[in-house]
């Protein structure tokens, strides 16, 4: 298989981290640009290379990179219906993720799942497309894992909307009497859908919510991808070591639409504004530079993660699509 | 005789659209201020109210590209 | 009484009636516009709904209308805000609540088959749920297995809801003024491939004319879309239209196919079916739904437990297969019913030679 990106062993884990957000943004510009052959003049979602829904990630990537950082293969993650800088950090092969995205037979199950369900059972990464449905399921892949006698945690990516979902609560609590290894990491980019986070939640800070089930809850602001290494850092040890679960809130930015198409007019203008001095790849590269890194090895890193999305959507673009008998291989073991 | 219009200011480039929906057809009698297109750039939906009353004569079908400024339906008084 | 086939235009007159056409999504606006301003007790409540007027272009402008105590957007708390509405429904409200996709009602099942389904029966009457609960059905655009299921038949299966699906606007619009005045909850489908967005494609013969004035469109009554002698057709939403597609085929083949359009699936007009049977002796059944224990059994059922119909060919019908719905633009549209398909079993039917 090949891989996203360089080992986190093999390099400093900052520039680990800024090689995943570029592979990850890379490969969702290129995507957006996809996302449209087919479907102009006359739009049409069902049309191009790359049908349905389509919900990029674009400005959130450090929340993917500051905690898979700290994760090894054999821990479990569950992600949303907004999946791929998470499964890209998590190390879902690129090449297979991409044909998954264009439904093709090479993808990561055979064109079976789409977008929103990204499945890749050799590093435990999967994702669904209804909001909140990944949070108990990792509560149950980490108490497995602790009967099991293994160190590895599971963490659970969800958006700020999930945690208004019953499922929300039900897991959490159950999480904290089972003292069970797993990491909640709220995604906050203040909207779901249309509808903001003020107009929706009842408490300023979903990290105050993890005082009901007697775990800690952390916020961190700034979308700093340092700032959230840190934090996932004390959570992931915290549960390896059999510390039982950790709430962590994450600010971000999403500096798309909900959807690829989405014209994001429930947005304030001025706020619209403010998100183009907020990309977290730009802030982070210039952290990067002030903090004494070569430009030149920053220069060779976005290389690289180009060339690996070239090859990725290449390889997407060029596999064949998979026959009609597929899609009834796979309904029972 | 009255030209129904794409609106320079539809939307914001130059791109072209497409005619989502006639909500009249060839031949109806139309009121000033009625609904009678809609009009989509991307995904975005914009609705186009007949100028004039009258009988409308459609030049652009339904689900065609359509650009800014281009006439696609006549109403004659 | 409507049906998709009564629509075509009256041609080019200068004193041509006026023919204003509606899609289904303006249809069911329009709707409810009209409920809410001749009765204070109806509100709406759901995801998207007041601000952005609905991801599928159902409640636009009705925040403005009628302020943000009775059109409310919603936290994503399924559970919390149905259970809400049959809350709301037991003190004298009538809300419309509407769920993006059926596909998300796993998560308030509860609320919808526990609560609304039953408080009438538990309450030995006393107590009314007059709620409609909205929500889109239906795939082919590759949106994946979550998000392109139909679940007729999960919730046909629910005694104590009213669930109903309109192929045309006309329908449509009469249809839900008599679901927001109905005392029980009815589940209202839309089906994405009519419901007339551009950016989903829609089949145009689903906008049709629609009356501004007041009228309503009985629940539980199935409509005769196109008459005929020789087949009969059953189908509900899009397949209505695969229906007379395949009839529009085989007319030019000399053969006179029925199309009845169920537009409710709870209570399901078992006489209607019937009565076409009857006449043409000949039954296939189209839905988009998984074919097992669905809408298609049922309506099979209905026919041949009436000993009085006399059937020339074995009843078929044409489902979705009993498998998760495929992502993949390659085997999606393969596996859904279509006019073409539906036209290839029609002839299978007719050439039909009973032992």
């Amino acid at each position: 298989m090949q891989s996203n990106a360089t080992p986190i062993g093999n390099r400093h884990h900052r520039l680990w981290m800024y090689q995943a957000m570029v592979q990850s943004r890379e490969l969702e510009t290129r995507i957006k640009t996809i996302y449209f052959e087919g479907k102009l003049p006359v739009f049409n979602m069902a049309k191009g290379p790359i049908p349905g829904e389509m919900h990029l990630s674009v400005g959130q990537e450090p929340c993917a990179v500051g905690v898979c950082a700290h994760l090894r293969p054999s821990d479990f993650v569950t992600a949303t219906h907004r999946p791929h800088h998470v499964a890209i950090a998590k190390g879902v092969n690129l090449r297979a993720m991409a044909a998954e995205i264009f439904g093709k037979e090479t993808g990561l199950s055979h064109g079976l799942g789409g977008h929103m369900h990204l499945f890749d059972a050799s590093v435990n990464f999967s994702c669904s497309g209804i909001i909140g449905e990944g949070i108990a399921p990792a509560v149950g892949a980490a108490v497995a894992m602790k009967i099991q006698g293994r160190d590895d945690i599971a963490v659970s990516f969800m958006g700020e909307g999930a945690t208004n979902q019953g499922q929300f609560h039900e897991a959490l609590n159950l999480a904290s009497l089972w003292k069970a290894p797993v990491v909640f990491i709220i995604e906050d980019n203040a909207y779901g859908i249309s509808v903001s986070k003020a107009e929706s939640t009842s408490v300023a800070s979903n990290a105050d919510r993890a005082a009901a089930y007697g775990m800690p809850g952390v916020f961190v602001p700034g979308n700093d991808p340092d700032a959230i290494y840190e934090a996932a850092g004390e959570a992931v040890a915290r549960a390896r070591a059999g510390g039982g679960p950790t709430l962590i809130e994450l600010e971000t930015h999403r500096l798309e639409g909900h959807f690829v198409g989405d014209t994001v007019e429930y947005r304030p203008p001025a706020e619209l504004e403010s998100l183009a001095t907020l990309d977290p790849i730009t802030l982070f590269r210039a952290r990067l530079e002030a903090d004494g890194h070569d430009g030149a090895e920053l220069n060779a890193i976005e290389a690289e993660a180009i060339s690996l999305a070239d090859d990725a959507i290449a390889f997407a673009r060029n596999s064949e699509y998979p026959a009609a008998r597929e899609a009834f291989a796979h309904v029972f073991a | 005789m009255t030209d129904l219009t794409i609106p320079n200011d539809l939307w914001d480039d130059d791109s072209e659209g497409s005619i989502a929906s006639w909500f009249f057809s060839d031949g109806d009698d139309v009121s000033k201020g009625d609904l009678v297109a809609e009009i989509m750039n991307e995904k975005v939906t914009n609705e186009l109210l007949a100028p004039a009353s009258g009988v409308l004569k459609i030049l652009v079908a339904a689900e065609q590209p359509v650009s800014k400024g281009q006439v696609i339906a006549q109403i004659a008084g | 009484m409507s049906s998709p086939d009564t629509v075509e235009k009256t041609k080019s007159s200068a004193t041509a009636p006026r023919q204003r056409r509606l899609t289904i999504a303006r249809a069911l606006n329009e709707a409810i516009h009209q409920e809410m301003t001749a009765d204070a007790s109806v509100v709406v409540l759901g995801e998207d709904l007041a601000k952005i007027g609905g991801v599928w272009s159902t409640t636009g402008g009705l925040l403005d209308a009628f302020g943000a105590d009775r059109v409310r957007d919603t936290p994503i708390s399924e559970s919390g805000f149905i259970g809400a509405a049959v809350g709301m429904a037991a003190v004298g409200l009538r809300p419309i609540v509407e769920l993006m996709f059926v596909d998300f009602f796993g998560v308030c099942m509860n609320a919808i088959s526990s609560l609304a389904a039953k408080q009438r029966f538990f309450s030995g009457g006393q107590v009314k749920c007059p709620m409609v609960l909205m929500t889109s059905v239906g795939g082919g655009y590759s949106d994946g297995g979550q998000h392109s299921q139909c679940l007729y038949a999960t919730f046909g299966h629910l005694p104590g809801l009213k669930v109903v699906i309109p192929s045309n606007a006309y329908d449509a619009k009469g249809m839900l003024r008599s679901a927001i005045r109905d005392d029980d909850p009815v589940v209202f489908m839309f089906h994405k491939g009519v419901h007339g967005l551009g950016w989903l494609g829609t089949v145009p013969r689903a906008a049709t004319h629609v009356p501004e004035e007041e009228y309503y469109v009985p629940l539980g009554k199935a409509a005769v879309a196109r008459e005929g002698t020789d087949l009969t057709f059953v189908g509900l939403g899009l397949t209505v239209h695969h229906a007379i597609d395949a009839a529009n085929v085989l007319q030019k083949e000399g053969v006179s196919c029925e199309v009845i359009d169920l537009r409710s699936i709870a209570p399901l007009d078992r006489d209607t079916i019937r009565a076409s049977v009857r006449k043409t002796g000949r039954l296939i059944a189209v839905d988009d739904d998984y074919m097992s224990y669905g809408v298609s059994g049922e309506v099979i059922a209905s026919v041949c437990e009436d000993a009085g119909i006399a059937l020339k060919a074995t009843p078929r019908r044409l489902c979705f297969p009993d498998i998760p719905i495929p992502f993949s633009p390659a085997l999606e549209p393969g596996l859904l019913p279509n006019g073409e398909r539906l036209a290839a079993l029609a002839r299978e039917v007719l050439s039909e030679k009973r032992t």
